[in-house]
């Protein structure tokens, strides 16, 4: 880990976290814009409950502190790979609904779905720095939706973009973690102190 | 055989004097006084339309012998309205507490219970110590879409009562204010204010989780305050200040990315800086050392010498240090 422990190595790393920090701000603040346009838009209640969704990563997490600095890497990034396919399936599912009619809505989620892969892009680069490289994409996409009715369908795109704007928040977290200095990339920060 | 008797105001209250038959001869006493006859029937004692006044250790003797057949401690009280519940996390990530009291008192003691729930799992709230209508959860899960549903039950002997509040984690993060707020003037600057503060000890990370400040300020004269939103840092320069006047000065904090703002912080006065007004002694000073002897020559401490401002008046003459050692050395020559 000789090159990811180099002072540019470091300042190159303290850079990538810093833009990645405001790339995440950026994208929580459209992503809860579009949230809203898409509660309206599909005739939701924004205060429905949905039922944790399959194939949508969760940003819960347990032990968040105890985190190494490449496990946060990973995780996110596994997470904004499949928030692109997420996404793409519901571009996809409003433009079949809608035929080629450019809505606020479509526009809407093309703008997020083009900064969640600036956001998997830029993780990408961070994993390099860590000499670890990026893992390959995984093959299976999605779960196909055709057996879901219309309304199922809208719940699933809340609950895609309600993880999502959790995933901006803890991001942004992850990459302040990951900027602060430390032994090596692979060890694991001070847990947060005990009451 | 005593033992407490619980009744909610208003009710009537029939009290029976142990195992003594109805016409038995007794005498009932409130606190040590003799209760009227007009209170029994027979040997039980009733008491109608209770109210909180008639709380109070009930005791019940034999006519002849006096011996104490019956005691009960009589608490009038009511039954709980529902309780007002909040929750907030002054402290995240680490964890939030509950507090709650209730909206009317019952006259009588409560007990409470509460139960947090996320998701399918229950979860530990840890009561304080002080106060004692509180207390804490520590968070498992950060970054969790799931909500938190607390419920709080308060019971009383009278009756029970409860109530639920459902929020997300980032819902109720608010920290605490600023503390240590510090407002200095700044020197030669008359409309300026020097602005600083620390981070609440409460928040237990602000590295990790960084905080933005709000801070806003008014002359004491003015009712309208200005606002200035902070990114980051702990010290601000106000550079707008009305010279001369008093300050009002505040400060609030918010995580950097989820919550509500915290309370103001305890207001700070500062007055800019001004100009220390000329002193007329100086001015004195300055003529009698210009007529004063050659050979005895000292300039006085508080004027400045080949200072303009220093010079006021007719008649002064601003005499430099170099002209004044030359004339010190003649005067010295000349005694």
């Amino acid at each position: 880990m000789a090159a990811a422990d180099s002072p540019s190595a470091a300042l190159r790393r303290r850079d990538l976290c810093s833009r990645g920090i405001r790339l995440a701000g950026k994208m929580r603040s459209d992503v809860v814009d579009l949230l809203d346009t898409y509660v309206e838009r599909q005739g939701l209640d924004a205060s429905a409950s949905v039922a944790a969704v399959e194939g949508v990563p969760a940003a819960a997490a347990e032990r968040w502190d105890e985190q190494t600095g490449t496990q946060r890497l990973l995780e996110n990034l596994a997470a904004y790979r499949a928030f692109r396919t997420l996404l793409a399936q519901m571009l996809e599912e409003q433009r079949e609904q809608l035929g080629d009619a450019d809505t606020a809505l479509g526009r809407a989620l093309a703008a997020v779905l083009l900064q969640v892969s600036a956001f998997a892009y830029h993780l990408e680069e961070l994993l390099r720095l860590e000499s670890r490289g990026p893992p390959s994409e995984e093959g299976a996409g999605p779960p196909p939706l055709s057996h879901l009715t219309l309304f199922e369908k809208k719940l699933r795109g809340l609950g895609v973009l309600r993880e999502l704007a959790q995933w901006a928040v803890r991001s942004a977290r992850d990459l302040r973690q990951l900027s602060k200095p430390s032994p090596g990339s692979s060890s694991a920060p001070s847990p947060a102190q005990s009451p | 055989e005593s033992h407490i008797q619980y009744e909610r105001v208003g009710a009537d209250v029939t009290m029976k004097c142990g195992s003594m038959d109805w016409d038995a001869a007794v005498t009932w006493t409130a606190n040590g006084t003799d209760i009227d006859e007009s209170h029994l029937n027979g040997s039980y004692l009733i008491l109608k339309n209770v109210d909180l006044t008639q709380s109070g250790q009930y005791s019940c003797y034999e006519g002849s012998s006096w011996h104490l057949k019956y005691q009960t401690y009589l608490r009038v009280g009511l039954p709980p309205k529902e309780p007002v519940l909040m929750c907030r996390s002054n402290s995240y990530p680490k964890g939030f507490y509950c507090s709650w009291h209730l909206p009317t008192p019952t006259y009588i003691p409560n007990s409470f219970n509460i139960s947090v729930i996320h998701g399918t799992r229950e979860m530990v709230c840890e009561k304080d110590t002080f106060p004692k209508n509180r207390c804490h959860i520590r968070y498992l899960q950060l970054f969790s879409t799931v909500k938190y549903k607390v419920t709080l039950t308060v019971t009383n002997a009278l009756g029970k009562n409860f109530t639920t509040l459902t929020f997300d984690e980032f819902a109720i993060v608010k920290p605490d204010p600023p503390e240590s707020v510090v407002a200095k003037p700044v020197p030669n600057n008359p409309r300026r204010l020097e602005v600083s503060w620390q981070n609440p000890s409460s928040w237990p990370d602000p590295e990790s989780f960084p905080l933005k400040f709000f801070l806003r300020y008014r002359p004491l004269i003015l009712d309208q305050w200005q606002h200035v939103e902070l990114s980051d840092g702990t010290s601000h320069t106000i550079t707008d200040a009305y010279a001369g006047k008093e300050y009002i000065i505040q400060v609030a904090a918010k995580d950097n990315d989820i919550g509500t703002w915290s309370d103001w912080s305890v207001a700070v006065h500062a007055t800019p800086w001004t100009e220390e007004p000329k002193h007329l002694t100086t001015e004195a000073q300055v003529t009698e050392t210009t007529s004063a002897s050659t050979s005895s020559f000292m300039p006085p401490p508080t004027t400045k010498i080949c200072d303009k401002g220093a010079v006021v008046g007719s008649g002064a003459v601003a005499v430099c240090w170099t002209a004044g050692l030359v004339l010190a050395a003649y005067g010295v020559l000349f005694i």
